[in-house]
C-alpha cells in the first residue's frame, strides 16, 4: 500500500454496484491496481466485463460504490460532482469510439471546448484559439480547423477529439474503443499518435478495447472478466505503430483498408 | 464561470440550429410586439382623451339667449340611459348632485322673452332675441377674456351645382378656430377679418358637408349657395381628434360656417343665439362668468327682482354631447351625472383616464397571453433541445463542465431566444403601432419605459421557461448522456 501515494492512479478494492429494478448488478467486484506515470495501459475484456465501468471511475465520470481511488495521491472517491468536473477538466482527457464531437461546430471550436470550462484560469478568446490551433497542429489538422465534423473523415474526427483531449495538458488520457469506428490504417495512425504522446510528453494512457491486436500497442495489458482483473502483465512484444505506418506507406493506397 | 463565456457558448449552440432558433424567436417576437402595440394604443387613447378633454374646453363659457325654469327631474333625451358596462366606471363621478336647470334642452322656459321666436326651427336655448353683437363686443372688454365668438345657428339648404345638402349653418366670428382646438383645416382656411368686417359672402365647409357637396374635389374657390345667394368656399374644416370620425348630423363638421356679420346683413338680423367665450386662465372661469352676468344684466336693464334673459354656462355639457365624445359615452356621462357643470372637467378627465387605463390593462392582458404562448414555445424548444443534445451535454460534462455550467448554458440560451425575440418584437411593435395609428387615425404612443418593460418581461419569460429544461439538462448523468444515440 505504500506505493499508493506514488502511483498516478491507485485503486484499492474498488467495487461498483448498479441497482437495476430490484436486482443489483455487480459491475466491479473489488479491483486493486496501480498505474504509474507514463504507462500505456491497455484494458481488454469482453463486453460486460466491467472495463468501461472501470474507465468511467478512473475518468472521474462516476464514483465507486466501495473502495478507494487515489488520483495523483488524492482520494477522489467521495468528491462532489463539481470537484470531479474540475478534475476532468484539468487532469483528464477523453477519446471515445464515437468521436463525440459537437455537430455543426468547427474543428477548432470543438478543440477549444475544455478551455471554456477552465474556471480557475481566465483565458482570453484569442489565447483559447491559439492553443486550440497548436493542439490541432500537433495532430496534423491545422488546415482543417474551420471544417465541421461532417466534413471530416473518421480518422480526422478522432484526431480532432485527441487534440481536444490534450488541450488542457492532462496527465492521463482515457481512450474508450478509440479505433472501434476506424479502418485498420487509420487505427494505426491513432495508435501512432498515442505512442508518440507517451514517448514525447510522458502522458499516461489508459486504452479500453475489446480487440486484442489493438491492445498489443500498449506497454501493459490488463484483462477484465466478470468485474475482476484476470491478468495484468507488461507487454514486452508491443507493436510499434510508427514502423507499421512506414511499412504501409510503401504499399498502394488501398492496401491497408 | 463568467457569464460572458457562458453566453458565448449559448449563442454558439443556438447558431447551430438556425431554423428552430428563428421560429422560437418569432413566437417571442409576436408576443412582445402584441403587448407593446396594445400598450401603445392604450396609452395613445389615454393621451387622446386628455387632449380631447382639454380641447372640449376647461376654459369655455357659453352665454345663450333666453333662460329656463328650474326642473326637478334630470332626464336626458327623454329616458333613462343605460351606460354600457365599460362606462359604468363613470358612475362614481363625484359629487352626484340633484337636478340642474339645463338638463333638458327641449324644455321651454316661461320667461316672456323665450317666446320671442324668430320663426326658425330652433325651439329652446338660444332662440330668444336677447343677445346682440354689441353684447359680444362688451364681453370682449372683460378682463381675462381670451377669445369671443358670436354664434348664430340655423338649418339651411346648401346648394353646389346639382348637389343639395341640408345642414347646420353657423354664423360666427373669425376667432372660432382658436376656440375649437381640435379643428384642423384640411383645405384652405377660415374666413379672415377683412371678409368678416365687409360681411362678404364666404363660407367654410365642415368636412361632411364638403364631402356631400363636392365629393373628393377641392371645393376651395368654388361657389355654394345659401338662401339663393352665392358664397365662395374658402376652406374645409375637419377634426384632428381620433375619437369620432365626423358623420352626417355632426354639429361641427356636418355644418357650414359664415361670418355672423354676413348672416346679419343677408337676413337683416341683429340678434345672436349665443356667445362663446374662453377664459385666458381656467382659474378665472367663475369670475368671468359672474362678470358676464353682471355686464349683460346691466346692458339689458334687468331689474334686481327679474331673472336673467340669458344663460351663462360652461360648455362641459355641450362639449360632451356634441364635440368629440362617442355618442354613447356622451349620453352616459350627460344622462347619468347630475350637476355636470359642478363636476370639473379635470375630474371627468381623471375618470376617463382611469377607464382607458383599465382598457389598456385589458388589452395588454390579452396580449400577454401571446407572450405566455411564446414562453411555452421557448420551453418546448428547450426541452426538445435538451433531448436532442443529450450527447452534447455528455461531451461537455466529460471535458469538465459542471452541472451548473450546463444549466446556465441552457438558461442563457432560453434568455437569448426570448431577448432576441423581445428586441425584434420591440421593432415590430413600433412598426405595428405606427401603422395602426396611421390607418385608424388613432394616436399611439410608446414610452421608453414600455420598451424597457417589454424587453425585461421577455428576459423574465426566458428565465422562467428556460429554467426547467435547463435543470433537466444539468441533471443528466454524464455517462448515460455520452452513450445516448
Amino acid at each position: 500500500m505504500s506505493r499508493a501515494e506514488d502511483a498516478l492512479i491507485a485503486v484499492r478494492d474498488v467495487t461498483k454496484v448498479y441497482a437495476m429494478e430490484g436486482a443489483s448488478v455487480h459491475a466491479l467486484r473489488g479491483i486493486t491496481l496501480d498505474i504509474d506515470r507514463g504507462e500505456f495501459v491497455a484494458v481488454v475484456g469482453p463486453s460486460g466485463s466491467g472495463k468501461s465501468t472501470f474507465m468511467h471511475i478512473l475518468g472521474c465520470l462516476d464514483r465507486p460504490t466501495g473502495g478507494r481511488y487515489l488520483l495523483g495521491g488524492r482520494d477522489v472517491s467521495d468528491l462532489s460532482d463539481d470537484e470531479l468536473s474540475a478534475i476532468r477538466n484539468r487532469q483528464i482527457g477523453f477519446v471515445f469510439q464515437g468521436f463525440n464531437l459537437l455537430p455543426r461546430t468547427s474543428a477548432v471550436e470543438n478543440v477549444e471546448l475544455p478551455l471554456l470550462y477552465a474556471h480557475r484560469s481566465r483565458i482570453s478568446p484569442a489565447e483559447r484559439r491559439r492553443r486550440a490551433m497548436v493542439a490541432l497542429a500537433a495532430v496534423g489538422l491545422e488546415d482543417r480547423a474551420a471544417h465541421h465534423p461532417s466534413q471530416l473523415s473518421g480518422g480526422q474526427q478522432q484526431r480532432v477529439a485527441i487534440a481536444r483531449a490534450l488541450l488542457n495538458d492532462p496527465a492521463i488520457l482515457f481512450a474508450d474503443e478509440p479505433t472501434g469506428n476506424l479502418d485498420s490504417r487509420t487505427s494505426i495512425e491513432v495508435m501512432e499518435i498515442f505512442q508518440r504522446l507517451k514517448a514525447d510528453r510522458g502522458i499516461t494512457i489508459v486504452l479500453i478495447t475489446h480487440e486484442p491486436q489493438v491492445a498489443e500497442y500498449g506497454s501493459r495489458i490488463i484483462r477484465f472478466k466478470d468485474g475482476r482483473v484476470v491478468s495484468d502483465r507488461p507487454n514486452a512484444s508491443r507493436r510499434a505503430a510508427a514502423d507499421e505506418l512506414a511499412a504501409v506507406a510503401l504499399e498502394p493506397e488501398d492496401a491497408g483498408a | 464561470m463568467p457569464v460572458r463565456s457562458s453566453f458565448a457558448i449559448a449563442v454558439r449552440a443556438l447558431r447551430r440550429n438556425r431554423l428552430q432558433t428563428s421560429l422560437t424567436i418569432v413566437g417571442m417576437t409576436i408576443g412582445v410586439a402584441a403587448v407593446l402595440a396594445m400598450i401603445a394604443i392604450g396609452t395613445g387613447a389615454e393621451a387622446a382623451i386628455t387632449d380631447q378633454i382639454r380641447a372640449a374646453g376647461m376654459n369655455l363659457i357659453v352665454v345663450s339667449a333666453g333662460n329656463y325654469k328650474m326642473k326637478s327631474t334630470d332626464d336626458f333625451g327623454g329616458g333613462a340611459v343605460e351606460p354600457s358596462a365599460a362606462l359604468r366606471l363613470l358612475s362614481f363621478l363625484e359629487p352626484v348632485l340633484l337636478a340642474h336647470p339645463e338638463d333638458d334642452p327641449m324644455e321651454k322656459h316661461d320667461h316672456p322673452t323665450a317666446r320671442q321666436r324668430l320663426g326658425d326651427s330652433e325651439a329652446g336655448l338660444g332662440s330668444a332675441a336677447t343677445l346682440t353683437a354689441a353684447d359680444a363686443d362688451a364681453i370682449r372688454g372683460i378682463r381675462g377674456v381670451q377669445y369671443v365668438a358670436e354664434g348664430l345657428h340655423q338649418n339651411v339648404h346648401v346648394v353646389a351645382g346639382e348637389k343639395r345638402w341640408f345642414t347646420r349653418l353657423h354664423g360666427t366670428d373669425l376667432q372660432l378656430p382658436l376656440i375649437r382646438r381640435a379643428w384642423t383645416f384640411s383645405r384652405g382656411r377660415f374666413f379672415n377679418s377683412g371678409e368678416q368686417s365687409r360681411a362678404e359672402q364666404v363660407v367654410v365647409l365642415g368636412s361632411v358637408a364638403a364631402e356631400r357637396l363636392f365629393g373628393d374635389a377641392n371645393p376651395v374657390g368654388r361657389d355654394a349657395s345659401l338662401w339663393r345667394q352665392r358664397f365662395r368656399v374658402v376652406g374645409v374644416v375637419t377634426t384632428a381628434s381620433w375619437i369620432v370620425a365626423p358623420a352626417p348630423g355632426d354639429d361641427q363638421f356636418d355644418a357650414v360656417y359664415i361670418p355672423f356679420s354676413t348672416m346679419h346683413r343677408l337676413l337683416n338680423l341683429a340678434k345672436l343665439n349665443d356667445i362663446t367665450i374662453t377664459a385666458a386662465s381656467t382659474g378665472e372661469v367663475s369670475r368671468i362668468m359672474s362678470d358676464v352676468t353682471l355686464l349683460l344684466r346691466a346692458r339689458h336693464h334687468i331689474g334686481e327682482d327679474k331673472p336673467d334673459d340669458f344663460t351663462v354656462t360652461t360648455q362641459a355639457r355641450q362639449a360632451l354631447a356634441k364635440g368629440g365624445m362617442r355618442p354613447d359615452v356622451a349620453r352616459a356621462v350627460v344622462g347619468n351625472v347630475s350637476g355636470l357643470e359642478k363636476v370639473t372637467l379635470e375630474q371627468l378627465g381623471k375618470t376617463l383616464d382611469r377607464a382607458t387605463r383599465t382598457m389598456t390593462a385589458l388589452l395588454a392582458g390579452i396580449a400577454a397571453v401571446s407572450l405566455l404562448v411564446g414562453g411555452i414555445g421557448i420551453m418546448n424548444v428547450m426541452l426538445l433541445s435538451v433531448t436532442e443534445r443529450t450527447r452534447e451535454i455528455g461531451i461537455r460534462r466529460a471535458v469538465g463542465a459542471r452541472a451548473r455550467d450546463v444549466r446556465s448554458q441552457f438558461v442563457l440560451e432560453a434568455v437569448a431566444l426570448s431577448v432576441a425575440g423581445g428586441l425584434i418584437g420591440v421593432v415590430a411593435g413600433l412598426i405595428a403601432s405606427r401603422g395602426l395609428s396611421h390607418y385608424l387615425r388613432w394616436s399611439a404612443t410608446i414610452s421608453p419605459a414600455a420598451v424597457l418593460v417589454s424587453v425585461g418581461v421577455a428576459a423574465a419569460v426566458g428565465i422562467f421557461f428556460g429554467w426547467y429544461p435547463a435543470r433537466q439538462a444539468a441533471r443528466l448523468d454524464p455517462i448515460q448522456s455520452l452513450r445516448y444515440e
